[in-house]
């Protein structure tokens, strides 16, 4: 035992050395299906709001939630349609009209309609932290990532720097809110679809996309992706969307292995100024990495490497990815952490400049085409 | 004085009683451009080797300057003022630009510091920006296309041969080679250019005659002709709609991740690289000389290495891959078609079976104690059939076949691997234009049955006619990355070069 602990020791000394295995420090690249463009950047804003978090489509209408508020879009305005008592941290529509609602990350409120006064049923326990996505399941379930043990929904750069690996995947029955935990020690869970009786997962840390069979068993479907993915939707023709809400960069993941630097960075830096990524940037100049590599002649390049991104990732069926809408570094629409398809249309969820943006998908496959 | 320079006579050279070339006449004209074209195997080789002394004539004429001659060495033509620049050049690796120049010049005495003075500025006066004192062996392949046309331009000859002059010159240096060629032609110089590149035949010739099978079919003004023209001529039959003609109007989608290069790095040439190869596809990388697309996917073949330190990292279907040398990365799947098939392509005395029972053998993680003949004829018949290699048989050597049949060859045995990510460097350079559209067929073959193909060229026309996606590559990186639909030459090559 001994012995196998100093070979690892000493493997991790020459890795860190020699810049290879875990310590090679790369990034993917975005290319092929991941090539940049800039349709999310110019996608049509729908509207504003003070805290936006998550979308769901139920009987074909678009709702939102913004902080402790459920809003109804409608057209490029909105109303409010029920008010909590805590912010939501997740929706989603659930068969028969009903609603799911994340509060605060440690509760989940089972609503018969999304809209109305009724209260729905609360389900709590299970050690929720922060509930993150949701998503309806099979056989009366409803499927929730718990992103992380430690830290609550707010906090998860916190739970990023601290390497947090205590995500989970729940399966609440909606008729006896039992919940069963399917998969545990996920690094940040952070969006969920159903996939017949396969829960589809995207783990954040880890920068992949997993299933999660019904006896638990994870099996990575899409890996190596150069952003951390967020939420997960279904598309109308099969497939899936899955959001990104921000982009891999060398220094991040180099930041990521330095505990030292990490911890000092925590202790001594105001968490606005860490070296880690972020949902929006540019707003001071005392942000890292905001130095010549950023700029040139005072114009942002749109190639460099990115403190915060916009993303949205077309999926098949089958996980591999087919096209993808972005918002680079020179853009503002970034912090993705949601989308929903509606009537050809898919409406994206920019956390960073809290917008909801619109793009109509045939023509942005048109424009991809060209 | 006569108006042709040179004159060839029902010129016939016969290799071991097969014709190379037959009862060919040829003029070449004082003061001419003279395009000579045809696919490989046709006999331009032939043809000129005999004029530059390097073979001599089986039976037929040739006059220099209206007075039969018979060169039997390339001394003895050089002297007749005749000067040939080979396809594969014939410098020697370890001497130093300045010294191969006046190589066979020799004085007595020879003071090497005048000889690079004199060097620089015969170089200058070209506009050659290569450094005498540089060892040759270190120049890349343009630079040493360079020092071989210096070294014709110095020995003043009346008549200049180029096999293949632009294979390997950038388009900035293919526009001073013109300009260069045209300056001779001023001074009274006849050039006799070989090329597969057509346009430049088109664009710089003043007549052009076209060879097929050994056979002169046609001599013409350059004007008379236009590419299809040439290319009838030179297949006999109308190729121009199956070469480059078309652009592709769909492209295969992305299948699985199957290579990730990610922050490559290998000073000086390759710097940070990052790119990914999808199944199912063909993925094209153009690149001027000096991209540092070849050494990007050498170091993926093991054919090179990367950094030592800190150098990146390559994944194969999502698993970190480091291959020193090409052999585990042979068993891994991956099979690199190098773009110089003579010095790392096959070994050329060895017979076309054997070097495609080598790939097989390639495969074995210690190599086999035993070779098995026929295995080895088995594996030759079956790829000579499939790639259409027009070889006398299993047992021709290779060094016995034209260059686009040694291509198929070279790919034959990297093929016989099995291999799931495919590398072509460069796979058309130097082949025939019957060759380039069996090449291409492969190609396009490869990819619909899945397998990830990456072709590297340097021909814009090959990489919009072949890719379903191309990566532009500059300055040791990947620049861009455009689908077959969007691309343009001007915008690939704008991406190319600013």
């Amino acid at each position: 035992m001994g012995e196998i602990r100093v070979r690892a020791a000493l493997e991790d000394f020459f890795d860190r050395f020699l810049g290879r295995g875990d310590a090679a420090i790369t990034v993917p690249p975005f290319d092929g299906p991941l090539k940049p463009n800039q349709l999310l950047e110019h996608a049509e804003v729908v509207g504003e709001f003070a805290e936006p978090e998550d979308l769901a489509v139920v009987n074909g209408a678009l709702y939102l939630a913004d902080g402790s508020v459920l809003r109804r879009i409608e057209g490029s305005s909105s109303r409010e349609v029920r008010r909590f008592d805590r912010p939501v941290t997740a929706l989603a529509a659930l068969p028969g009209g009903g609603l799911a609602v994340a509060l605060g990350g440690t509760e989940i409120e089972v609503l018969a309609a999304a809209e109305g006064t009724g209260a729905g049923k609360a389900i709590s326990g299970g050690g929720m932290t922060a509930v993150n996505a949701l998503a309806a399941g099979p056989d009366g379930t409803l499927l929730a990532t718990d992103g992380s043990a430690d830290e609550p929904y707010l906090e998860w750069a916190r739970d990023l720097l601290d390497r947090g690996r205590s995500g989970r995947l729940l399966s609440i029955d909606l008729a006896t809110s039992e919940i069963k935990v399917r998969a545990s020690g996920l690094q940040y869970a952070f969006g969920v679809a159903a996939v017949g009786h396969d829960a589809l997962v995207s783990e954040s840390w880890r920068h992949r996309l997993v299933t999660v069979a019904a006896d638990g068993k994870v099996r990575p479907v899409f890996d190596q992706l150069p952003v951390y993915p967020s939420r997960i939707a279904p598309a109308a023709d099969g497939g899936f969307w899955l959001t990104a809400f921000t982009a891999r960069t060398q220094l991040f993941e180099f930041i990521l292995r330095e505990s030292g630097y990490r911890k000092r960075m925590m202790k001594e830096v105001p968490p606005e100024f860490w070296v880690v990524p972020r949902l929006r940037s540019g707003a001071s100049f005392r942000e890292p990495m905001q130095g010549a590599h950023l700029k040139t002649m005072g114009v942002v390049k749109p190639w460099a490497p990115p403190r915060s991104y916009g993303l949205v990732i077309r999926l098949a069926a089958d996980f591999s990815p087919l096209f993808s809408f972005h918002s680079r570094v020179d853009g503002g629409n970034h912090g993705v952490v949601a989308a929903a398809e509606l009537d050809g249309a898919l409406y994206v969820l920019a956390k960073g400049p809290k917008r909801l943006l619109r793009l109509s998908i045939s023509q942005a496959k048109e424009a991809l085409a060209q | 004085m006569t108006e042709n320079v040179v004159e060839f006579r029902k010129a016939t050279k016969l290799y071991a009683g097969v014709p190379a070339i037959q009862d060919v006449d040829f003029e070449l004209r004082r003061g001419e451009i003279h395009a000579l074209v045809g696919e490989n195997g046709a006999g331009k080789s032939t043809l000129t080797k005999a004029m530059a002394g390097v073979v001599t004539l089986t039976s037929g004429s040739m006059f220099v300057n209206g007075v039969e001659a018979s060169p039997q060495t390339p001394l003895e033509a050089r002297h007749l003022g005749i000067a040939m620049v080979f396809q594969e050049n014939s410098l020697v690796p370890t001497m130093t630009v300045a010294q191969n120049l006046f190589l066979g010049q020799e004085k007595f005495y020879n003071r090497l510091r005048g000889i690079y003075i004199a060097a620089q500025q015969f170089l200058q006066s070209l506009n050659f920006d290569v450094t005498p004192t540089m060892t040759v062996g270190l120049l890349g392949a343009a630079k040493k296309q360079m020092v071989e046309i210096a070294r014709a331009v110095l020995h003043q000859a009346q008549v200049i041969i180029f096999d293949e002059p632009t294979a390997s010159l950038t388009p900035e240096e293919k526009n001073y080679f013109f300009d260069l060629v045209r300056s001779l032609k001023k001074r009274g110089v006849s050039i006799v250019f070989i090329s597969h590149a057509l346009e430049e035949a088109l664009l710089l010739a003043d007549r052009i005659t076209v060879l097929r099978d050994g056979k002169h079919v046609v001599t013409d003004d350059a004007v008379k002709f236009d590419r299809a023209r040439i290319v009838q001529a030179m297949v006999g039959r109308d190729l121009s709609n199956t070469l480059y003609g078309k652009r592709k109007t769909e492209v295969r989608g992305a299948g699985e991740r199957v290579l990730t290069v990610q922050n490559l790095k290998m000073a000086p040439m390759v710097k940070n690289n990052s790119l990914s190869v999808f199944a199912g596809q063909i993925t094209g990388v153009f690149g001027l000389v000096g991209a540092g697309r070849t050494e990007t996917f050498k170091i993926v073949a093991g054919v090179l290495k990367r950094d030592f330190f800190h150098g990146g990292e390559i994944l194969l279907r999502g698993k970190p891959v480091r291959y020193l040398v090409p052999a585990p990365a042979v068993r891994a799947g991956i099979a690199y078609v190098t773009e110089d098939r003579k010095v790392e392509g096959f070994f050329e005395t060895m017979s076309v079976a054997r070097n495609i029972y080598l790939g097989i053998l390639a495969k074995f993680p210690r190599g086999r104690f035993f070779l098995s003949n026929r295995e080895s004829q088995e594996a030759g018949d079956s790829w000579i059939s499939r790639l259409k290699v027009r070889a006398i048989g299993t047992k021709a050597k290779v060094v016995e076949l034209s260059g686009g049949n040694q291509q198929k060859v070279v790919i034959a045995k990297s093929l016989a691997q099995q291999p799931d990510l495919i590398i072509f460097d460069e796979p058309t350079r130097g082949v025939d234009v019957g060759a380039i559209v069996e090449i291409h067929e492969l190609i396009n073959r490869l990819a619909d049955e899945g397998k990830a193909v990456v072709v590297i060229s340097s021909y814009l026309p090959e990489i919009l006619a072949l890719s379903d996606r191309i990566l532009v590559s500059r300055q040791g990186k990947v620049v861009e990355e455009f689908s077959a639909l969007e691309a343009t030459e001007e915008k690939i090559m704008y991406a190319a070069i600013h």
